[in-house]
């Protein structure tokens, strides 16, 4: 049955969807480049978890700042980095995104917004209070936000930033990733409440904000709401997205820890056949569907040629860029 | 009880006193405020901790003084002040309260930085002054060391100046001291420039012969030399060394020349004569069991260099040539290592290439002999048979040694130089090469 | 020209920079309407308002993100962390955040920002409070490190922090905030990477840092007028970049290397410059290197406990004269 077009275009849905699918098939990708050892160190994918990607990187304007963790791929390739720049980091060659000197963990486009991916874990909340209080201070209209999962809730830097937030108004939003486990161990064995950010939001005097991460839209509305109250000085803002990874928690991790028939569960609810048939549900056309997802497979093929065949940085850049004038001298 | 400008807040060094609520004579009861305190941080009210009468005033109104100082004396009733706990002034900083004053133009300029390579962020230091011990067990510190060696002074002087003091080490002091004690010769500290005329040249010295010059002053200005030559009829060398020299070149791409045969010769008469192969030490010689033999070097007319073949006494004669042919050519391209130039024991001077009948060498000190060997030619020389004595032309050539006459007499030399000349004539050569 | 005290001169300097600059900011504890517990930021809040000068609640880990965010994104931030001894709460920003973001990044990020915190001991605070950290920011690559030992030097090297593109901590000494001093009127910037000879000499160099260099520079007046030892007193001012060129050719030229330090013994900051001089200019020391340190152990609390602790005049006399002689 076709639905009438809601409060979102066809449009928009058509991005939504092309962002998730090309996220999946990039990571995917990288998946297969790790077993094949061409992507080397340590990987954190994001596969199952597009809709929250999507979802906000939709809500986001040119200028708002993104600051992720190491499981920072969909968030670089949401923001419009290319596959190319994203696995050419991965894979430490000349044309990565930081030509190799910065790895999976800490993917950066200034240009595309994108300012780091952090593997501290909570490091980068109060950084991203940091850049919400020069928006503010400034007078500028940009918003911050801070992806990180639910593991973090529980760290020292978690509280702060959320208390910092709130007491100075400031326009960042933070943004959970519940994908249920806390690197190996499930979050609920770990965290006082059952809701690791949602049940946290009233420690700091914040709206209770749990939704459907696998859902791109409630994604998309519940970001347009919070990023209009973070533009209108209203303060920040707390969003638990409930979702899953398909895979371990690195690339390391064969996720062994899952209970029986839990990953089969959550693959039903897979984020991009949600949206695939959300699309068939307003009508749009096969053809457009699948000219979104042979695009993406293109793509996807470009860059893995291109970084198999670029370069390896020159050893000159091993010591560039410790300090601002480009060098490294600590003496005379 | 003494009655102190107290502790008003962490860091606060010094208070001023503002106001006295008392005055001499008066009582005071416990709780009483008696004066107002102003610091960097506060003002603030004290009260007395104890009764009694305020019997001194130390300081006056809007005198400033540090933490802990007696400003006034309670005095009375309250001969508790020996209870009262009088800390001791709290000085707290042991920095004079205030900072040297300082010009503006005290702020320093940056020095530049070289090229830093990461892999050698600290730049070792180069130069190789010789180990910690070689004066006689007596350690050296590193400065000591350098300055030595590149003073070029003679090690015995600066042990010698360390041993004045009784010190149980050499340090710059010591070097300094024995460089100061050397007897001033014109010619050895600076000199008044000389004025080049209209038809001089000024034609520079370089480092090394500079160096070498000042080694050989020293040598001998501090050695008495004694030169004596003997001649050599090199006839049965020539004989061997005509039968083995294209077989050697062959093999080793060299020439088999006199030098290696006068060098074995020297080595079997030094077996014998131990005493020409030793360092002079003060009261005493260090007879080396090992001949270290230097071979001096000329760099094309530009200096002198000497470096040693090590143990050349455990080397049969083709041994020796390939050593001494290695050793030249290191030195010739300028590849020596330290131990190359180190620890000779005995020198040979090779002037033969020139043509000179003979050479009075000056002694590489500490050495206590050098030898000079020069043009081998052909000469009349008597050789005697069973039929008679008969005149033949032979190769022969002037050996010659300059000794250091503290170290043995001229006997001891000479009789070095018989077995030396005995051993190149009479020695069974062919056996060398067997 | 005026006297002005060391505590006084952090609030000039800030000053300077903060009229300078409107990038400028500040945040910390109690720093903008108490002025700071060391009353070493007061007037800047009268002076700039709450929106350049702000109280923050205690979150360590906070104030030091946030102005790494500020930093990242267009400010110049000076972020106090009150007790030097508190890095270790917020230490993954010192260690691992600031220092690393421009290397990781290629370039894209930096972070022009200043922590100013109160180092050392002398005020009886106890072991968790009087801590000298200066080598625990030394040791990590890509930080700029200094601890001024005047007014002066606060105030012109305060500018020079503020002014340098890259994270510099700035470690105030908590004793030394009475210390009076003269400073120029005007604007005074000085530069980071530079040491500064206090008290010119030939027999012996005598490396200080902070409150050991007034100490250093007392020892040494006695030495000279009483033992005939002549020593260079060197202020080294910054740890990193380190005057490597002026600490290398006071050796040189005296032969003989001490150092006075107020950190621990173990990897205190005299170990890397005694590695350092050991390794260039082996050839010119005429002694050992020997270092003067506190002992490695938690500072007590009781002030003659502490005094004995932390080195003072008396104690750089003996030794230099022991090592001298000996």
């Amino acid at each position: 049955m076709k639905r009438k077009n809601d409060d979102i275009s066809t449009a928009d849905r058509l991005e939504l969807y092309r962002l998730q699918v090309e996220i999946r098939d990039c990571e995917k990708r990288a998946y297969d480049l790790f077993l094949q050892n061409l992507v080397k160190g340590t990987s954190h994918l994001s596969l199952g978890q597009e809709g929250i990607a999507a979802g906000v990187a939709m809500a986001m304007q040119p200028g708002d700042l993104s600051f992720c963790t190491y499981r920072g791929h969909a968030h670089t390739l949401a923001r419009g980095v290319s596959m190319e720049k994203v696995l050419g980091e991965l894979m430490q060659r000349d044309n990565g995104l930081m030509r190799g000197k910065g790895g999976s963990m800490h993917l950066t486009s200034v240009e595309h917004g994108v300012m780091g991916s952090y593997a501290i874990i909570g490091a980068h909340l109060p950084i991203a209070c940091g850049a919400a209080w020069r928006a503010q201070y400034l007078g500028q209209k940009d918003v911050s936000v801070c992806f990180f999962g639910d593991g973090t809730t529980n760290i020292g830097a978690f509280h702060e930033a959320l208390n910092f937030a709130v007491i100075w108004k400031l326009p960042v939003i933070f943004v959970c990733e519940n994908n249920l486990y806390m690197e190996y161990t499930p979050i609920s064995d770990v965290t006082a409440v059952p809701n690791p950010a949602g049940d946290r939001a009233a420690a700091y005097g914040l709206e209770r904000i749990v939704i459907d991460g696998n859902d791109a839209d409630v994604v998309y509305r519940t970001m347009q709401a919070a990023f209009a109250r973070a533009r209108a000085g209203e303060g920040p803002s707390l969003v638990e997205c409930l979702t899953y990874r398909h895979s371990g928690h690195s690339r390391a991790d064969p996720a062994k820890y899952r209970p029986k028939g839990e990953l089969e569960e959550w693959l039903k609810r897979d984020p991009v056949k949600i949206y695939r048939a959300r699309l068939a549900e307003f009508g749009i056309a096969e053809a457009d569907i699948a000219e979104i997802e042979q695009e993406s497979k293109r793509k996807v093929e470009v860059a893995t040629a291109a970084c198999k065949a670029a370069p390896i940085a020159p050893v000159e850049i091993l010591t560039t860029d410790v300090y601002a004038d480009g060098g490294w001298a600590w003496r005379n | 009880m003494d009655v102190l400008m107290p502790q008003l807040g962490e860091t606060v060094a010094e208070g001023k006193i503002l106001t006295w609520f008392k005055q001499i004579g008066d009582d005071v009861s416990e709780g009483d405020n008696i004066f107002e305190v102003e610091t960097d941080k506060v003002t603030i009210e004290v009260q007395a901790i104890t009764a009694g009468k305020l019997t001194e005033i130390r300081v006056a109104a809007g005198a400033v003084v540090n933490v802990g100082t007696v400003v006034a004396v309670i005095g009375g009733a309250a001969a508790a002040s020996a209870v009262s706990p009088v800390p001791a002034p709290v000085t707290v900083l042991s920095a004079p309260a205030k900072a040297a004053p300082v010009p503006p133009s005290a702020i320093p300029t940056p020095r530049p930085s070289g090229l830093l390579d990461p892999f050698n962020e600290v730049r070792t230091a180069s130069g190789q002054y010789g180990g910690q011990r070689e004066a006689n067990g007596l350690r050296m510190t590193p400065l000591a060391r350098r300055l030595i060696k590149q003073s070029g002074i003679d090690l015995s002087r600066v042990v010698r100046e360390a041993n004045a003091r009784g010190a149980d080490r050499i340090r710059e002091r010591d070097v300094r001291a024995a460089i100061q004690a050397l007897p001033v010769i014109p010619t050895a500290s600076e000199p008044a420039r000389l004025v080049p005329t209209s038809v001089d040249d000024a034609v520079p010295i370089n480092t090394i012969r500079q160096r070498t010059g000042q080694r050989l002053a020293e040598s001998w200005r501090t050695a008495p030399h004694v030169f004596q030559a003997i001649d050599v009829n090199f006839g049965a060398v020539d004989a061997v060394r005509a039968r083995h020299k294209d077989r050697f070149k062959a093999q080793h791409g060299t020439s088999l020349t006199y030098l290696p045969f006068i060098a074995r010769a020297v080595c079997i008469a030094i077996h014998d004569f131990p005493q020409v192969n030793a360092r002079f030490d003060g009261d005493r010689l260090l007879v080396s069991r090992d001949i270290n033999l230097g071979i001096a070097v000329d760099l094309s007319h530009n200096g002198l260099v000497v470096p040693v073949v090590r143990r050349a006494g455990d080397l049969t004669l083709e041994g020796l040539a390939k050593a001494i042919t290695r050793q030249i050519e290191k030195a010739r391209t300028g590849t020596m290592t330290p131990d190359d130039l180190s620890g000779g024991t005995y020198t040979i001077t090779n002037n033969g290439s020139f043509g000179t009948l003979f050479t009075a060498p000056i002694i590489n000190v500490p050495q206590v002999a050098i030898l000079s060997t020069d043009a081998i030619r052909k000469r009349p020389a008597v050789v005697e048979t069973p039929q008679g004595d008969f005149i033949a032309v032979r190769p022969v050539g002037m050996v010659a040694q300059s000794f250091d006459h503290r170290a043995f007499d001229g006997a001891y030399s000479a009789a070095f130089l018989s077995r030396l000349k005995q051993t190149l004539e009479s020695r069974d050569w062919e056996s060398e090469f067997a | 020209m005026a006297e002005l005290t060391y505590r006084d001169a952090v609030a000039r300097g800030i000053a300077q920079e903060m009229e300078r600059d409107e990038r400028v900011v500040f945040l910390g504890e109690d720093v903008a309407k108490a002025g700071g517990v060391f009353k070493a930021t007061v007037g800047l809040y009268e002076k700039f308002g709450p929106l350049r000068v702000r109280d923050t609640p205690i979150s360590e880990q906070a104030i030091l993100g946030a102005a790494m965010g500020a930093a990242m994104t267009g400010l110049r931030p000076i972020a106090e962390i009150m007790f030097a001894d508190f890095a270790a709460v917020c230490f993954d920003y010192i260690a691992n955040e600031f220092p690393k973001l421009r290397y990781m990044t290629n370039g894209q990020l930096g972070c022009p920002l200043v922590v100013r915190t109160g180092n050392g001991g002398g005020a009886r605070f106890g072991a968790q409070h009087s801590q000298s950290i200066e080598n625990w920011t030394m040791m990590i690559p890509g930080l700029k490190v200094v601890a001024p030992s005047t007014p002066l030097d606060v105030v012109g090297l305060m500018a020079a922090a503020v002014r340098d593109d890259n994270p510099v901590i700035f470690h105030e000494h908590k004793s030394l905030y009475a210390m009076k001093g003269e400073v120029p009127d005007g604007e005074i910037v000085d530069s980071l990477g530079t040491a500064k000879i206090v008290r010119p000499g030939k027999d012996a160099t005598v490396l200080a840092l902070a409150m050991m260099v007034p100490r250093a520079v007392q020892a040494a007046e006695t030495l000279a007028a009483e033992h005939g030892i002549d020593c260079e007193v060197v202020d080294v001012r910054s740890l990193v970049p380190l005057d490597t060129q002026t600490i290398l050719s006071s050796v040189v030229k005296t032969g003989r290397l001490f150092t006075v330090e107020e950190n621990p013994r173990l990897c205190g900051w005299g170990a890397e410059i005694a590695s350092i001089v050991a390794d260039e200019v082996f050839w010119d020391l005429d002694g050992p290197i020997v270092r003067i340190t506190t002992p490695h152990i938690p500072l007590p609390a009781a002030d003659h406990l502490e005094d004995l602790a932390i080195p003072n005049a008396a104690r750089i006399v003996e030794r230099v004269l022991r090592v001298m002689n000996g």
